[in-house]
């Protein structure tokens, strides 16, 4: 079984690569196992229901990442891995994760194609810049959601007046205050022990995170922390310190993977198999106990369009099938809040991802590049769709019949999206209530997505 | 051998084939205007189909390098002709690119720099984690128009500030068009750091750069 004293002692004394030809490597590698195990998009069938695809797909992943391993950016050195490591590594992950303590305990199951439990979702406002005083009022706006398992924060760009800078004390300060503050959102919530799977949105480097990691300042026991490859199976000291901090600490580790759609990996077909190994890198280098994907479109930034939901779906089968990992489907919309377009994107994804094995992670909203641009009632409304989804037993049949019927409605606007309303928008920002006219939206369109099939009487 | 043929083995990323043709040309009396004119049309073209991603970056990388390897054979005719004024080079402009101090993704980056040369910028590449001093002393070194500055962080994009404000330090400001990119900036953060541009995406960077620079 592959340590992570083997995976640092690689890093050191790996094959020595320039990283220009690692790049280059990986489209070679990709393109040739898509071909060899004739993995092929097919934007007529979003959600894919040939189990044998899957299969293949899996097996295509795992031979890129035999062939390609892991590249450290601080030693530009090859990290490599046998089959028999690959599958071992594989065989001995964690089935399942668990976050909080007490009455507040969140078990995330590998799940199944097809799986009629309940996804687990995690609540995020996943990388939107807020302000300092909107912070704990969106904050609130997640955990205080019922269908909210855990939550975790969006991030502030300025501190005191000052830039939050990467390797500033500034990033650490911020580090510190984002922990109290996400505690404080779960207190007003009514949730005090919520947890957290993600307490540290704010800083990125190790130093600011290590120093924010308290109970006494708001990350207890079984909350969690994230840590992300660098595309394309790219790790780098930063991040393995990352590691070697969570693994003696009591926090859940959650790998975060990106492969860029149309970058370095080429098409869905190679991305997909792209994805596949990252996941293997997460259980392998970060010691991963839960895996997050965010696959993204690398022109419209985003994942619900038609060549992404088939990515996501067929990886997820891929998965589902051939591992016990615990995987989990970071949704990134083009749309913005109240706005009909992202209800139909929301949907889209939350049908494919949960018939396909994942859990849920909402969500990413206006491509994540708009302040204040998110609230709870997005990944409300994703995990509404998520759970009516499992509890009626969709099949991936009847899944794919949905999406295309929702890709009718959205995917022309996904290049130019409408970014939808601001927090103070959507939301009475004393009360945190959302505010009539986005109830009204989702009201109206459950109704829309009812006549689909969906039946939200099972909520 | 023809020029057609040389584009072609350009769009399907032909190098031995680019090369042979292009060392064939060389003993033809060819039109090194049409020539270089054609190809960057070609390479025009291919970044087209990425934008609508008939292609992926692997495949435009490989159509890059491909032209990359004729132009260096046939950079002996180029040299013979621009000293006879029968070629001038056309070149957009030259931009200082990188990714800004702190950052490691360079992948946006990188398509930037395809799309620019395939339209005729001149580009000089820095890299990644590039310290904000350096834009600006490559940017003097090669009497560049642009300094193209990307951030894939929120805790990285105040470099993009940095630069702007190095450079009204050193009365540098006007000297230069300072662009940024990278998904986590906006148009929002373009207009709060005063920059001269923000490009949304890759492909509309080259358009975008060379309206600015017809406007200057």
């Amino acid at each position: 079984m592959i340590r992570f004293w083997d995976v640092l002692e690689r890093a050191e004394n790996g094959k020595i690569l320039a990283e220009k030809d690692w790049d280059r490597m990986i489209g070679e590698v990709a393109a040739q196992v898509v071909s060899d195990y004739d993995i092929k998009y097919d934007p007529e069938d979003p959600v894919p229901t040939d189990d044998s695809l899957a299969d293949r797909l899996f097996e295509a992943g795992v031979e890129l990442f035999e062939k390609t391993g892991i590249y450290c950016i601080d030693t530009g050195k090859v990290l490599k891995f046998t089959k028999d490591e690959i599958m071992e590594a594989l065989e001995g992950a964690p089935e399942r994760a668990v976050y909080g303590s007490g009455n507040d305990v969140v078990e995330m199951p590998h799940r199944e194609v097809e799986d009629p439990r309940d996804p687990v979702v995690n609540f995020s406002a996943v990388g939107t810049p807020v302000t300092e005083e909107l912070f704990v009022p969106i904050c609130q706006s997640y955990a205080q959601e019922p269908i909210a398992d855990t939550f975790s924060g969006p991030l502030i760009t300025t501190y005191r007046g000052m830039p939050v800078t990467s390797g500033s004390p500034v990033e650490m300060e911020a580090g510190i205050w984002n922990v109290i503050k996400l505690r404080e959102a779960a207190r007003l919530a009514g949730r005090p022990t919520i947890p957290i799977h993600n307490f540290m949105s704010i800083a990125e480097r190790t130093d600011a995170t290590i120093a924010a990691a308290r109970p006494e300042l708001g990350a207890l026991a079984g909350d969690g922390l994230f840590v992300a490859a660098i595309a394309e199976l790219k790790v780098d000291y930063e991040r393995l310190k990352k590691v070697s901090f969570l693994i003696n600490s009591p926090y859940v580790i959650g790998g975060l993977y990106g492969p860029l759609m149309g970058g370095y990996g080429g098409g869905p077909a190679a991305t997909a198999a792209l994805l596949v190994a990252h996941h293997i890198l997460g259980v392998i280098s970060f010691r991963a106990q839960r895996h997050n994907a965010f696959p993204i479109h690398i022109h419209n930034i985003c994942n619900t369009s038609r060549d992404m939901i088939w990515l996501i779906s067929i990886t997820g089968q891929a998965l589902a099938r051939n591992t016990h990992l615990v995987t989990v489907a970071n949704a990134f919309m083009a749309s913005g809040p109240c706005t009909e377009t992202i209800i139909w994107e929301l949907a889209a994804h939350s049908v494919a991802a949960t018939v396909s094995g994942w859990h849920l992670n909402p969500c990413a909203v206006a491509k994540n590049r708009h302040p204040l641009h998110c609230s709870g009632m997005e990944p409300r409304m994703h995990a509404e769709v998520g759970h009516v989804t499992a509890r009626g037993g969709t099949t991936r049949k009847e899944a794919g019949r949905i999406v295309k019927a929702l890709l009718e409605r959205y995917e022309k606007h996904i290049s130019n999206p409408p970014i939808g309303k601001s927090f103070t928008e959507c939301y009475d920002p004393v009360s945190i209530k959302p505010k009539d006219e986005y109830i009204l939206l989702w009201e109206d369109s459950k109704k829309s997505l009812e006549d689909l099939g969906l039946k939200f009487k099972l909520l | 051998m023809s020029i057609a043929k040389l584009c072609h083995a350009v769009e399907t990323g032909s190098k031995k084939e680019a090369e042979d043709i292009a060392r064939d040309l060389l003993n033809q009396n060819i039109n090194i205007q049409e020539t270089a004119d054609q190809l960057t049309s070609t390479m025009q073209k291919i970044g087209d189909r990425f934008a609508r991603l008939e292609i992926f970056l692997p495949g435009m990388m490989e159509s890059a390098q491909t032209m990359t390897l004729a132009m260096n054979i046939l950079g002996s005719k180029i040299l013979e002709s621009t000293s006879k004024g029968e070629y001038a080079s056309k070149k957009a402009g030259k931009v200082v690119l990188g990714t800004v101090k702190g950052d490691l993704h360079e992948i946006g980056k990188n398509i930037v720099k395809l799309m620019l040369e395939a339209n005729n910028f001149e580009v000089k590449d820095l890299g990644y984690d590039v310290d904000s001093m350096q834009f600006i002393k490559e940017a003097e070194a090669v009497g560049a128009d642009f300094i193209a500055a990307s951030s894939l962080m929120t805790t990285t994009m105040p470099h993009q500030k940095e630069i702007i404000d190095l450079l009204k330090d050193r009365d540098l400001r006007d000297k230069y068009k300072v662009v940024i990119g990278g998904a986590p900036t906006s148009q929002e953060w373009a207009d709060r750091i005063g920059a001269d541009l923000y490009c949304p995406d890759a492909g509309s960077s080259s358009k975008l750069m060379a309206a600015l620079l017809q406007r200057k």
